[in-house]
Formats: structure tokens, C-alpha cells, sequence
């Protein structure tokens, strides 16, 4: 058939002894556990680095800006910081997909793709925006305020937006989405210091709850 | 119902491992020989054995893709391979509760 599978022969298992109902339903539920277990990307996992991604990283930079007046912006060591934590976990994220994705092809891999290039185009098409922003007059807390939201923004609008390709409703994908939007547009109303603490509350335990429900969603 | 109304091409423990774990990816996917190989435990030369049964059923295809080290075989479950899977499904979940003690 191909050079993977080197060798012929091999012995038909039709000689095995006949199988009986309870048999072939131990081995069906036995394969679909398996194949669950090894085919399926462990999205709890993931919620949870990006929850703390979101806690930590949004977090250190209210800590570095709270009390300042005038607003000057987030220390660079919590900036470093943040960046670090979204770097690790864009290759954590990458290793937790590639393990599951691993020889899998098809519609799958072309909406990864097609994922993971959204993110790069919405989050560098929304910078190039903050510094249309900022070039047209805009102060620096504006700036701050909205290039704050960004990645929320766009996570929010890809997630909500490849559940139209999802081959069934995909909830947890579709509420954590939801879920995402609601919290940028609504932390932005509380001001440049407050929506970086909102940020990293709503929206780090937002994930995080979806990490723990999730699982159960899917089992439902 | 009767033990033979089960799909006979399905009803081998090899080959309702490979149908259901192709069941498990959604459709216009495929799996790598080489993975699938993996996720069920076969040898090369059986999996080979019994991918020819499913196929000439024409329950799964199979796209080979490049040459030598590079080459890939593709496995997929075609529609034809998943309504016979909800069939047989159907059909054992009907003996199992037939035989239950009522």
C-alpha cells in the first residue's frame, strides 16, 4: 500500500474467534475513548495557560500603573514580563495542538492555519491602528486604553468567528469568545489603570472557568 | 435480530477500532497510516490487511502523497464507511438491549 507500511502479511484477524455484542461494544467504546484521548486537541490545558497568561501578564501591568498621575504607562519589566508569558504560551499552546494534530490532515489543518493567521492579522492590523491613533493626536492613556483591549479584542472576534466552521456548535469556544468581547468593551468604561485590573480578573478567570467546565460541556 | 445483521466488514475487532477512531475526526479529515498505526497498535503488514477490506467496501479511501522519505498515506472515512459505522452502531446497541434482562 505505501513505504510506511513496509511489510505485507501479517495475520488477518477474521480468524479470531467471533465477536459478541458485549465484546464489540467494549472494543467501541474502548476506541472511541482512545481515540478521543489521543486525537483530541486537551483544551483545558489550554484555557489554563492562557488564563494565567491573562491573570499575570494583565495584572503586572495595573501593579506597575496604579497611583501614577500623570498616567505614564506599565513599568518595562511588566511589559518584558507580559511578553515572555505570551511567547511561552503561544509554544505551549503550539506543542499542546501539534501533539493531538500530529498526522492529522484535511479541513482541520487548513482551519488552523487559517486560525492562527487571523490572530497575527487582527492583532497587527489593531497596532498598526493605535499608532494611526496616536499619530493623529490621540494622548497616551487613549493609546494605552485601547492597545490594552487588543489582544482581547482580537481572540474574541477569531474565536467567535471560527465557530462558523466548526463541523457541530462548538459552545465553550463560542461563550469564551463572547465572553472575551464582553470583557474588553466593558473594562475600557473603567479607565486606563481600573481596565487593566478587569482584564486580568474577568478575563483571566473567564478562561479559567472554561477550563474547568469545559470538559463537562463536551461530555453533555 | 441476530449476531448476523451486524456489518460483517466492520464486526472484526481490528477493523472497528480503525472505523471508529477515523469516526472520531470530524469530516474532510484524515490520519496519517503511521499515526493511525500508532493510535490503534497494529503491525504495518495487519493494518495494511485490513484497510484493504475496508476500502474495497468503500468504507475508508486512502491518497498516498509524495515519494520516498517524504511520502504520506492518508486514511479517511468516507460517508459511506460512517453511515455503515451508525448502522452497525444501531444495530448491536438494539442486540445489546434485546438481550438485557427486561
Amino acid at each position: 500500500m505505501n513505504d510506511e507500511g513496509g511489510t505485507t502479511g501479517g495475520t488477518d484477524m477474521d480468524d479470531a474467534p467471533a465477536l459478541d455484542p458485549q465484546g464489540a461494544a467494549a472494543i467501541l467504546q474502548q476506541a472511541r475513548d482512545r481515540a478521543r484521548r489521543e486525537l483530541a486537541v486537551r483544551r483545558p490545558v489550554l484555557f489554563l495557560i492562557w488564563a494565567v497568561v491573562v491573570f499575570v501578564g494583565y495584572g503586572a501591568m495595573w501593579l506597575s500603573v496604579r497611583g501614577q498621575h500623570p498616567y505614564r504607562g506599565p513599568a518595562w519589566e511588566a511589559l518584558l514580563l507580559a511578553f515572555l508569558l505570551f511567547v511561552a504560551a503561544a509554544g505551549a499552546s503550539a506543542n499542546v495542538v501539534d501533539r493531538a494534530a500530529s498526522g492529522v490532515g484535511g479541513r482541520s489543518e487548513l482551519q488552523r492555519g487559517i486560525f492562527a493567521l487571523a490572530l497575527l492579522a487582527g492583532f497587527i492590523a489593531l497596532e498598526i491602528e493605535k499608532q494611526a491613533l496616536a499619530t493623529a493626536g490621540a494622548s497616551r492613556p487613549v493609546t494605552a486604553l485601547f492597545g490594552a483591549a487588543i489582544p482581547l479584542l482580537v481572540a474574541g472576534l477569531v474565536l467567535l468567528a471560527s465557530c462558523a466552521t466548526a463541523s457541530q456548535l462548538d459552545w465553550p469556544r463560542l461563550a469564551i469568545g463572547g465572553w472575551l468581547l464582553a470583557v474588553a468593551a466593558g473594562g475600557v468604561w473603567g479607565g486606563v489603570v481600573t481596565s487593566l485590573a478587569v482584564y486580568a480578573l474577568a478575563g483571566g478567570a473567564g478562561i479559567a472557568l472554561m477550563a474547568v467546565i469545559e470538559p463537562h460541556v463536551r461530555r453533555s | 435480530m441476530t449476531n448476523e445483521e451486524l456489518d460483517p466488514v466492520i464486526h472484526v475487532p481490528a477493523r472497528l477500532r480503525i472505523v471508529v477512531t477515523l469516526a472520531a475526526l470530524p469530516p474532510g479529515d484524515d490520519l496519517s497510516f503511521t499515526r493511525l498505526q500508532d493510535v490503534i497498535g497494529l503491525t504495518p503488514g495487519n493494518l495494511i490487511t485490513h484497510l484493504r477490506k475496508l476500502e474495497d467496501a468503500g468504507y475508508v479511501s486512502t491518497e498516498k502523497n509524495g515519494s520516498g522519505v517524504s511520502a504520506r498515506t492518508a486514511v479517511a472515512l468516507t460517508n459511506t464507511g460512517r453511515a455503515a459505522l451508525d448502522r452497525y452502531t444501531t444495530v448491536l446497541r438494539q442486540l445489546l438491549d434485546s438481550a438485557a434482562p427486561s
